[in-house]
């Protein structure tokens, strides 16, 4: 059982692998590289050499390329005279270009007449710039200042400023490794990041990963202690610090910090995107369960009644009309009792944004539940046990919940995490329809403005999500029942 | 006992040959349990007239999304559904009639090549990925790589990546489905290829092609159309579906997702240019699951003994 689900973990971390190089290779190869500026603003006002130089360091910003000016060609390239290399005409200039030539770089002019070299990323090169870069574990030695030679290496137990336990780091980027806190999920940790580059256009700079953690709207300020004992109102996270170089440290810096973890997280009002879809989707699966597992039974202990036939009439409905008729219809019901048109409208904060999206993602999951309940159900009822129960003489109602039940939920366990996977999909939709800013809005989002990087990320974070899904599920399922074994036994042609 | 009593009588040649059995003609019957339905007749009505005018309409018509139309007379903006206009004009005097049989063309033709396509490609691999067991290793595992991965994900990315286009989004849709298609039909094949009359076949040493095509294949045609009957509404939706999100067809191709999403302010305003597209999408899509479903259903040959 532990090889199977560590071979089963190792391929899906291969798949999730596979997917997201597929979709990566597909965004850097196929779409268009200049479509990255249709939406930057400022990419419209720049003009001649500016622009160009603009383009190529966007470019090798985003992976693209790899983009060499005239000074980074004398200095890679050994230059010994460096003014004569960087004179456009001169002797040295041509050797230098000469050989990035030879390299397979491209030269290009310009307007000024000095040259620079660009070569694309091969899709090898490009899977390797990924693979290499996106996890980043942080380590004692993963910090290196020059200008704070005697920096401690170490871990040590320490608290969080809330009191909590937590443990703590000298000499890696974050300070507080993991800790402890009364927000979702609890425990939190700073040791592995991901890594999917920067976000572009929207959110320029911005780790793609940090847009779809870090908390939304205005920052919240409360009385915060430093570690140096001041205290002010301010919205840092002091959980979350980072540790800034000693030649960017400043003033402020130094009177709330006694060390060199001083560039902190902020806390903000709103949640994140990734809490806010994560919340979403578990209401409204609960939800789906509550209606859908009633309704099921319901169906197969009325099979052939009117009860049974409204279900099967409720799911082809549902079924058949597009989600988005459906979604629309209803909200235009939910319009009418007074639910807001928009998420944004009440925001965060008020309940009533809350309930409209959660009912319909919670009526789009329900059709294939109730399917698969009443078909579970009305399976087993042909079953011997079921023939023997009734010829013992139990009731209709004990033999349905107290036997057929137990054994029809076991494949509905199974489906659970299914069903989250069915919830990303529909919250795609719903986001949008409703602008939840939630991870389901963001990626039709992203690609409209052909946010690369943003895509990638969401791939991935969805990827992984329904993968682990289907394992986790079929992990419950042996859990429930011992009768059932993942690994095969026998020979089955 | 005297002889004359008895004569003999002639060896009728052609009652020799009478086969006892009731007459059967597989489609004949799968007809006449189709149209045994009410509600399926109605629907099938209502699914030819929204074929044929999706064909004829547009060629009338002509009707080209790029097109300015009335956009500086302003008589022509907002004018609700009347006997000139059966579904009213829009916010720059287009005949929304027109707009919406142009759509709903693209929409048709879009599900009807994609569902094409993943049917035909899942159905011949399918056969052989059921059949044998070499293959079933190697394709199991990419159907778990595949399988897992959010659908709308990957079309999403797909015509992003290809760019918005009509082919770019039936490629996007039947690249990714036909293995699904493929596994279904795997299942199905695994389920009768160990039956007696194959086992008698291999035995016999009837090859791997003819026995999957001959043997295996007339048994799956239920099976078949059950599959379309779903796929085809599903094709139409996500068609509807990634238009309004903006990633499907293009602001030059007519479509009803589209509309819908144009439109979609007005839905206070101007309520029939939001609601009539979006009616219609959902009648093609509930007319074609209906009759789909029915033919599934009538396509089984268990149904036909009653």
């Amino acid at each position: 059982m532990k090889k199977y689900v560590l071979t089963r973990l190792l391929k899906s971390v291969i798949s999730i692998l596979l997917v997201v190089m597929i979709v990566m290779l597909l965004l850097f190869k196929m779409v268009s590289r200049t479509k990255i500026f249709d939406q930057d603003a400022g990419y419209k006002k720049m003009q001649g050499d500016a622009k160009t130089a603009y383009t190529y360091t966007r470019w090798e910003e985003l992976g693209y390329l790899d983009y060499q000016t005239m000074s980074d060609m004398c200095t890679n390239a050994g230059s010994e005279d460096t003014t004569a290399c960087l004179t456009v005409g001169s002797d040295e200039q041509q050797r230098v270009v000469d050989q990035y030539a030879a390299d397979g770089y491209t030269i290009q002019y310009l307007e000024s007449g000095m040259p620079f070299a660009s070569r694309d990323y091969t899709m090898v090169e490009l899977v390797w710039n990924f693979l290499t870069t996106f996890i980043r574990v942080d380590n004692p030695w993963y910090i290196q200042d020059p200008n704070n030679p005697d920096l401690e290496r170490k871990y040590y137990l320490s608290t969080t400023y809330e009191g909590l336990p937590a443990i703590k780091c000298s000499g890696c980027l974050a300070e507080t490794q993991i800790y402890i806190d009364g927000s979702f999920p609890f425990i939190h940790q700073n040791v592995v990041e991901l890594n999917f580059g920067n976000s572009f256009p929207t959110n320029q700079g911005v780790p793609t990963m940090t847009v779809i953690m870090q908390g939304q709207g205005t920052p919240q300020q409360a009385d915060t202690t430093f570690p140096t004992g001041v205290t002010q109102p301010s919205s840092v996270n002091l959980n979350a610090c980072k540790y800034k170089m000693t030649s960017t440290l400043d003033h402020l810096d130094t009177t709330k910090f006694d060390t060199n973890y001083a560039d902190c997280a902020l806390n903000y009002k709103d949640p994140s995107m990734a809490s806010t879809s994560l919340m979403f989707g578990l209401m409204s699966l609960i939800i789906a369960y509550l209606i859908a597992i009633p309704a099921g039974i319901q169906m197969a202990r009325k099979k052939g009644k009117l009860v049974d036939k409204i279900g099967i009439v409720y799911i082809n409905f549902l079924i058949a009309l597009p989600s988005l008729a459906f979604i629309f219809l209803v909200k235009q019901i939910g319009n009418f009792f007074g639910a807001p048109d928009k998420f944004p409208q009440y925001g965060f904060g008020d309940i009533r944004s809350y309930v409209l999206p959660i009912i319909i993602l919670a009526l789009l999951n329900t059709a294939s539940l109730m399917t698969w309940v009443r078909r579970y159900m009305v399976d087993q009822t042909n079953a011997d046990y079921v023939k023997f129960a009734k010829a013992k003489g139990l009731s209709q109602s004990e033999i349905f919940n107290r036997h057929i039940l137990k054994n029809a939920i076991i494949p509905i366990v199974n489906g659970i995490p299914s069903s989250v996977v069915a919830c990303l999909s529909g919250s795609v939709i719903t986001e949008s329809i409703f602008s939840i800013p939630g991870m389901g809005k963001m990626l039709p989002d992203a690609i409209k403005v052909v946010n690369n990087n943003m895509v990638i990320t969401l791939t991935f974070i969805f990827a992984s999500l329904s993968i682990l899904a289907v394992l986790v599920g079929d992990l419950l399922m042996t859990v429930i029942d011992p009768r059932i074994q993942l690994t095969a036994k026998g020979d089955t042609r | 006992m005297s002889e004359n009593k008895f004569t003999f009588v002639q060896m009728k040649e052609d009652a020799s040959e009478h086969i006892a059995a009731p007459q059967y003609s597989y489609w004949k019957s799968v007809f006449r349990q189709f149209f045994s339905s009410k509600v399926a007749i109605v629907m099938l009505l209502i699914v030819l007239f929204i074929v044929i005018m999706s064909i004829v309409h547009p060629m009338i018509s002509g009707y080209d999304p790029r097109d300015p139309g009335f956009i500086n007379d302003r008589s022509m903006h907002y004018i609700w559904p009347c006997l000139e206009f059966p579904f009213g004009t829009d916010n720059v005097g287009k005949n929304l009639f027109d707009a919406v049989w142009a759509g709903t063309r693209n929409s048709l033709f879009i599900a009807a090549m994609a569902t094409l396509i993943s049917t035909v490609i899942g159905v011949i691999v399918g056969m052989f990925w059921g059949y044998s067991k070499k293959i079933d290793v190697f394709m199991i595992e990419v159907y778990n790589v595949v399988a897992n991965v959010p659908f709308t994900l990957i079309v999403m990315v797909l015509v992003y990546a290809l760019g918005g286009g009509i082919w770019q989004l039936i490629f996007a849709m039947s690249v990714t489905s036909w293995i699904s298609v493929a596994y279904f039909i795997r299942v199905q094949v695994m389920i009768i290829r160990d039956r007696e009359y194959n086992l008698a076949s291999r035995c016999l040493g009837t090859p791997v092609s003819k026995i999957v095509t001959h043997n295996i294949l007339p048994y799956l045609v239920s099976v078949i159309v059950t599959s379309v009957a779903r796929d085809i509404p599903s094709y139409i939706s996500y068609e509807v579906f990634l238009s309004y999100l903006g990633v499907g067809l293009g602001k030059d191709v007519a479509s009803l997702g589209q509309m819908i999403q144009t439109y979609s302010p007005y839905m206070l305003s101007a309520p029939y240019m939001f609601w009539l597209p979006l009616i219609v999408a959902a009648a093609i899509s509930v007319s074609f699951y209906i009759v789909g479903q029915t033919l599934a259903d009538a396509s089984d040959p268990k149904t036909h003994m009653n």
